[in-house]
């Protein structure tokens, strides 16, 4: 029942907009002057972040309205699941917001319906412009147009437990730096008994899934969706070090060296088993650092997520671009306060509120002495990376995705070629539905 | 003369009658249009809030309508891609089933336990807010109680079974189709059997007594007097009853959005779960509004249904 509510007021909504449509402007052209947009802005900057990284927006719009008499931000939170339904409801309806912390496997969905600003000139003109994240910048960039810029960070990284690593023999300064490492590690870890487990992975939480394991694919230079938007192709039958990922996810389920709960861990706790002290290894969000117990914490590291083969490393480049919503009412604003959040003064406060800075150039030795959680995190920026596409959701955030079908097949099932058959068609058929 | 009397007094008579009945007309009208004026302000917010986004819902179905940018026309191309459409067919099978499923334990749970507070003895009223409070409480929170219940090792369900010797306590309830889809009908059945017997006890308290009175006295038993007065006035309350369990079910969402998100695969995705994943996920705006046109066309039709052959004459 509270569906169709839903459905009435997006309806509602959609109405409106479509009534509005003829008031709005739907352009995305880009004001003439580079020098004086985003200086001396004046009146105020709608701002609208997402709930789930509410932390530096919140902080950072209550810094800035300090220091800033001229021109006021105002945030708004936008709920989980409805930040995108929210925005493009808004643009539909002629009023968008001046600026948006928009997820950033999201962006390219609105940037390729012409929905927001062609911000080019502006990021080519930022001198710290090499040090943004590459990542992030990929998901604002249409051939060489950039229509967002990096905000912030939400990164995966291999968590690990040092004085469990001391108690199965294994060198805490060591952590694991391919797959067969990992393995070995874990059954190690695993023999200590008393409800210690060598790993751990939320088995019901497809993106969470996707967040720790395709950078260990991208890592090893392969990506599971490739090709040009509008032509692309999945790549999993051939796709070798995918493979051996989840034929040893399947050892570790199958081996019971992960908790027995991880099967319908759906994220909600995700690495409070971890935090327990009752896991060695843990691939998860940097995030989490957050809920260690001060008396735990000197037990933990973090370690960048190393390839399936090794050899290198990568991370999952989650968080949010900065977008312009096309029509917005005040973009000299937002791109005023787009550039002061990204002066280093602003980035370093990010650790603190639950996040990654955006901006490499920001890991400095001060920095990695006061944060070395996320100076792990940080160092894998560099490296980070994501699937282009305008399918994401559908193939891997899903619950009935053919990303997650192919590993309930091969982990849950044991059915290691079943799941690599699902998933080559699967994810083939979803990219040519979503038509991407 | 006898007959021109007559007929004079028939025409005095008919014109008073006509008189009356225009008298009776006008008032007619009168009350006509003070009742349009006073349900004027709820028709107009149905016509905004209601018939309107229908409209445009429909309009929206015959579109290629994206999340962001231009749509166009395109007939009926949605609706003929829903006949192929496995998954949205399948979540309306399984809708179907746990419709089937749960619609008549909430009937006959909510029917005794209607019985059983009925009357004002003492209690009544602490029993009937115990029942009634898991409806209040909502089914979000209960929902993620469940998910915490349910965990294999930890949750409590496991735990009794396990001591009971009926379930290993690593039973993975949610990942499963056929436990997580039991789990979810018990829940629900919970939740709703107390709506169900709040609207069934408001009905028999409103028959009168005198006709239990009467029954007894000519020796009536109590599954007697239950199966020939009560059941047949309590027509309208149970028709009622049945059409929010049943249309409440038909649009379920938020137990299986919390408690299994529709998995494992699609094997518990209910119809309004399969519309909100092509609407936001697949971002297939025009595709999810011809779906909700043929959710709304199918419950209007089993409701349809329900009416008639539940409701009756009332008497």
């Amino acid at each position: 029942m509270r569906r169709a509510g839903y459905l009435s007021i997006a309806a509602a909504a959609l109405a409106a907009a479509l009534a509005l449509s003829a008031c709005g402007s739907s352009g995305t052209s880009t004001p003439t002057s580079t020098k004086a947009f985003g200086v001396d802005a004046t009146g105020v900057v709608h701002f609208w972040a997402r709930q789930a990284t509410d932390g530096p927006a919140i902080a950072l719009v209550k810094e800035f309205n300090k220091t800033h008499k001229n021109l006021k931000v105002i945030l708004h939170l936008t709920p989980p699941n409805d930040d995108t339904s929210q925005l493009a409801t808004a643009i539909r309806a002629g009023s968008p917001p001046d600026v948006v912390g928009l997820n950033d496997i999201d962006v390219p969905t609105f940037s390729h319906e012409n929905a927001l600003m062609n911000l080019t000139k502006y990021v080519n003109a930022l001198p710290y412009k090499s040090a943004l994240s590459p990542g992030h910048l990929r998901l604002a960039t249409i051939g060489s147009q950039y229509y967002g810029v990096p905000y912030l960070a939400d990164l995966s990284v291999l968590w690990y437990n040092k004085k469990l690593f001391s108690e199965a023999g294994l060198n805490p300064n060591d952590p694991p730096t391919n797959y067969a490492q990992i393995m070995s590690d874990a059954a190690k870890i695993q023999k200590l008994g008393h409800g210690i487990y060598g790993f751990s992975f939320a088995g019901d939480c497809q993106g969470c899934l996707g967040f720790v394991m395709l950078p260990s694919l991208w890592a090893d230079g392969v990506h599971m969706i490739s090709g040009p938007l509008g032509n692309q192709t999945a790549n999993v039958a051939s796709n070798a070090p995918l493979k051996t990922m989840l034929a040893d996810y399947r050892t570790l389920w199958a081996d019971k060296m992960v908790p027995v709960n991880d099967q319908t861990q759906n994220g909600l706790t995700w690495g409070a088993d971890f935090e327990a002290g009752k896991v060695g290894i843990l691939p998860g969000d940097y995030g989490i650092a957050a809920a260690f117990k001060p008396s735990l914490a000197p037990d933990f590291a973090d370690a960048p997520l190393p390839g399936v083969t090794g050899d290198s490393y990568s991370t999952f480049d989650g968080g949010d671009d900065f977008v312009i919503p096309a029509g917005a009412s005040n973009p000299s604003g937002a791109w005023e306060f787009i550039k002061w959040v990204l002066e280093p003064a602003q980035q370093v406060q990010y650790p603190s509120l639950g996040d990654t800075p955006i901006r490499t150039d920001i890991l400095t030795p001060s920095f990695a002495a006061k944060n070395p959680y996320d100076a792990v995190a940080l160092k894998a920026l560099a490296k980070g990376s994501v699937e282009y596409t305008l399918a994401y959701d559908a193939v891997y955030n899903e619950p009935g995705s053919p990303w997650f079908k192919m590993f309930e097949d091969a982990v849950y099932s044991g059915n290691l070629s079943a799941g690599i058959q699902e998933g080559q068609s699967g994810i083939q058929s979803t990219l040519q539905q979503v038509k991407s | 003369m006898a007959a021109t009397e007559s007929s004079g007094r028939a025409a005095a008579g008919g014109r008073a009658g006509a008189g009356r009945l225009r008298q009776r007309g006008a008032a007619d009208r009168r009350d006509a249009r003070a009742g349009l004026a006073l349900t004027a302000p709820s028709l107009l917010l149905v016509g905004i809030f209601a018939l309107f986004p229908l409209g445009f819902g429909v309009y929206i179905s015959l579109t290629n309508w994206p999340l962001v940018g231009p749509y166009h026309f395109i007939g009926l191309s949605n609706y003929q891609g829903l006949i192929h459409n496995s998954v949205f067919l399948q979540s309306i099978v399984f809708t179907l089933k746990y419709t089937g499923i749960v619609t008549i334990p909430i009937f006959v749970v909510g029917y005794s336990l209607a019985v059983f507070v009925r009357s004002n003895r003492k209690g009544s009223t602490l029993f009937r807010t115990l029942i009634f409070l898991p409806y209040i409480v909502g089914l979000v929170a209960e929902s993620f109680m469940a998910v915490v219940e349910l965990q294999p090792t930890s949750g409590t369900a496991n735990f009794v079974l396990s001591k009971l010797h009926l379930m290993s306590d690593t039973t993975a309830w949610t990942v499963h189709t056929g436990l997580a889809t039991t789990a979810i009908c018990i829940l629900v059945i919970w939740f709703a059997s107390g709506l169900t017997m709040m609207l069934l006890m408001a009905g028999m308290q409103g028959i009168p007594a005198d006709l239990y009175e009467s029954a007894r006295v000519d020796g009536a038993s109590w599954w007697s007097a239950e199966r020939r007065i009560t059941l047949p006035l309590l027509r309208r309350s149970i028709a009622l009853s049945l059409i929010i369990s049943v249309v409440g079910s038909f649009l379920a969402f938020n137990q299986f959005f919390i408690i299994t998100d529709g998995g494992p695969g699609t094997s518990t995705e209910s119809v309004v779960m399969s519309i909100f994943q092509t609407a936001f996920a697949d971002t297939d705006v025009g595709l999810a509004s011809a779906m909700s046109v043929v959710l709304v066309i199918v419950v209007g039709l089993i409701t349809f249904i329900q009416f008639h052959y539940l409701q009756g004459d009332g008497d």
